[in-house]
């Protein structure tokens, strides 16, 4: 008889230690949401169900500039990661033989493994210098600094897809008269779009709940909705942020829920 | 024959990787392919063949030679300047795109005015009978249809040669056959230079005008299926094409000796040792001949038995007779007879 699998279902105590891992995962968040719709003016106190704290945000002019900014930078910084990382997936996923692969995946993915901390201090220190030298002000450094780090994000969806599309249909277009160029945007790219919406979601995510660098970059007046929440908790916490990360929360899981969609379907329709 | 569609390739060779691994992929091949020919490139899997007419389409260029479309060197050119299509093994049809948009995918990047497309589009799905699924996306049909749309794809811009690369290898055998009566009417309506890539000799043998033959990057023999199958150019020819035995003779005096034996030879042949090659439904079976053999074994194949027997001096021979001759037991002498027209001499080994 052939020995069974290993299967770490079986180990004794599995469901115990799982359960726990859930509970840990989704209680504090379970009782953020909970304590968003509380009556009272306490994060820990329940007063009764309200929608008070939703409208009080609603109405708050600095929630909702600092809102509308955080979309505003999430949208133009993922608009360019997803960009830059079409370009970069297309140029390494299409060039096997290229010298230097290694490095230049190292590179497109420093981000994810050098600590947010110093990429911030870092950041601080050059856009200071940047800012002296031409005066610019505006919302451009924290849209580049986003966008620097959503490029891995938005890579990993876009070169897979890649990976798994067949080169032979590049080498028809080809065949077929087109110029490398009119391959690319007449077959490459529309194959590739499931995976560069993926992308593009995924990096608007990254985006939006940044706080580290996003801290350390943005100028006086450039409050996000996370950073101006990390303020508000320097004065004590109220649940008008319990109310503002609810929201905050089901985007992701709108934007979230719909990645996995366009993922599941990407997967199928190669087979 | 039309001079711009010949196909001339000269010393064409092509090796992959370099220093000690280096792969020669093609080496050295020169041939014509004539305009409006279908022409064959047959020989087992890692022979050149797919190298060759990777080559004619522009994916790969050759690291020695020169590839000529009538008189218009296009060795450098990149595929999508060259009037070449290609029917690909896997039809790498595009899949975001319907059956019309797939067949009018060459005329659109070739600029050419949607009404006169759209005109050219339905003309040539008549062509391969696929009218009825012009607005189907590509994922719904089945592999027949798909071989079509294919085909369809490659010939509505009008090229001058059409390569085919092993387009009937995913088809069932039915559909094999079909298919390939239905190239060849292509071939004859359009006019159009085919250049197919095959394993199969049989598909070889029934479709071609010419067939070139060939073995490790190298053309072993090119010309038409008649003289290849009589008149294989050597060892490996015969041997790929169709069956054949191979017997080691002494060539003396216009005649091959098989130990006392003497056959006398329709052609002049170098003397020495040499290798008698003949099929096996060619050798006839008669009572009394100088040439004996004894029976070992007898296979039914339906349509005819095959005999294999061994000569005297131990060399196993196989010979077919039709199904209707009594059959003969094990361990009985036959006398046989090579006819001298079916008799090639090749290099001894």
């Amino acid at each position: 008889m052939a020995e069974r699998r290993f299967d770490p279902t079986r180990l004794p105590g599995f469901a115990t230690v799982a359960v726990a891992v859930f509970v840990l995962l989704y209680l504090p968040i379970a009782t953020l949401v909970a304590y968003s719709f509380n009556g009272g003016d306490s994060v820990a106190v329940w007063g009764g169900f309200s929608l008070d704290w939703y409208g009080r945000a609603w109405a708050n002019e600095t929630v909702k500039a600092a809102a509308l900014r955080s979309v505003v930078i999430a949208a133009c910084a993922s608009a360019l990661a997803t960009t830059l990382a079409t370009l970069a997936a297309v140029g390494v996923v299409r060039n096997r033989r290229m010298k230097g692969r290694a490095v230049v995946y190292m590179a497109i993915n420093q981000p994810l493994m050098v600590p947010e901390i110093v990429t911030a201090v870092a950041l601080l220190i050059f856009f200071a210098s940047v800012r002296q030298f031409t005066g610019y002000q505006g919302l451009g450094y924290l849209i580049a600094a986003h966008a620097a780090f959503c490029v891995p994000f938005a890579y990993l969806p876009i070169s897979a897809r890649l990976e798994g599309m067949d080169a032979t249909l590049e080498a028809a277009a080809a065949d077929l008269y087109a110029t490398p160029r009119q391959a690319f945007r007449h077959v490459t790219l529309p194959l590739l779009t499931p995976g560069i919406i993926a992308g593009a979601m995924l990096a608007f995510v990254i985006s939006l709940d940044d706080v580290v660098i996003t801290e350390f970059v943005k100028s006086a007046g450039q409050d996000t909705l996370p950073t101006y929440m990390l303020a508000q908790m320097r004065r004590g916490v109220s649940p008008e942020v319990n109310a503002i990360s609810t929201m905050l929360l089901m985007v992701t899981v709108v934007l979230l829920t719909a990645f996995f969609i366009i993922n599941k379907q990407t997967n199928r329709g190669k087979q | 024959m039309d001079e711009a569609t010949r196909v001339y390739v000269k010393d064409a060779s092509k090796r992959f990787g370099h220093g000690a691994t280096v792969v020669h992929a093609l080496a050295d091949v020169t041939l014509t392919i004539e305009g409006g020919s279908f022409f064959t490139l047959l020989g087992p899997s890692g022979c050149g063949k797919t190298t060759l007419l990777r080559l004619l389409a522009g994916f790969e260029t050759p690291t020695g030679g020169r590839i000529l479309l009538g008189d218009q060197d296009v060795t450098a050119l990149p595929p999508n300047r060259r009037p070449i299509n290609t029917v690909f093994q896997s039809y790498a049809l595009f899949p975001h795109l319907s059956v019309a948009q797939n067949v009018g995918f060459g005329l659109k990047m070739q600029g050419i005015a949607r009404a006169k497309r759209d005109a050219r589009v339905d003309q040539m799905l008549a062509l391969v009978r696929m009218q009825d699924f012009a607005e189907r996306p590509v994922a719904q049909l089945s592999g027949g249809q798909q071989q079509r749309v294919a085909l369809a794809r490659a010939l509505a811009p009008e090229p001058r040669v059409l390569l085919l690369d092993e387009p009937l290898s995913a088809l069932d055998l039915k559909l094999r056959k079909e298919m390939q009566i239905e190239l060849k009417r292509l071939q004859r309506e359009t006019g159009i230079t085919f250049v197919f890539v095959t394993h199969d000799q049989e598909e070889a043998l029934t479709m071609s005008d010419r067939i070139a033959v060939m073995s490790a990057g190298r053309v072993q023999q090119i010309g038409t299926p008649r003289e290849i199958y009589a008149h294989p150019a050597n060892r490996f020819v015969a041997g790929f094409i169709g069956e054949s035995n191979f017997l080691p003779v002494t060539v003396a005096d216009g005649a091959a000796r098989i130990g006392d034996h003497r056959i006398s030879l329709a052609a002049p042949a170098d003397p020495g040792p040499a290798t008698l090659a003949i099929r096996p439904e060619d050798i006839m079976l008669e009572p009394g001949a100088a040439l004996s053999a004894e029976v070992t074994d007898t296979v039914y194949l339906g349509n005819a038995v095959q005999i294999m027997a061994r000569l005297e001096d131990g060399t196993q021979i196989a010979l077919r007779q039709p199904a209707t001759i009594d059959l003969p037991e094990s361990g009985q002498r036959i006398g046989l007879r090579l006819p001298v027209e079916a008799v090639q001499i090749l290099e001894a080994e």
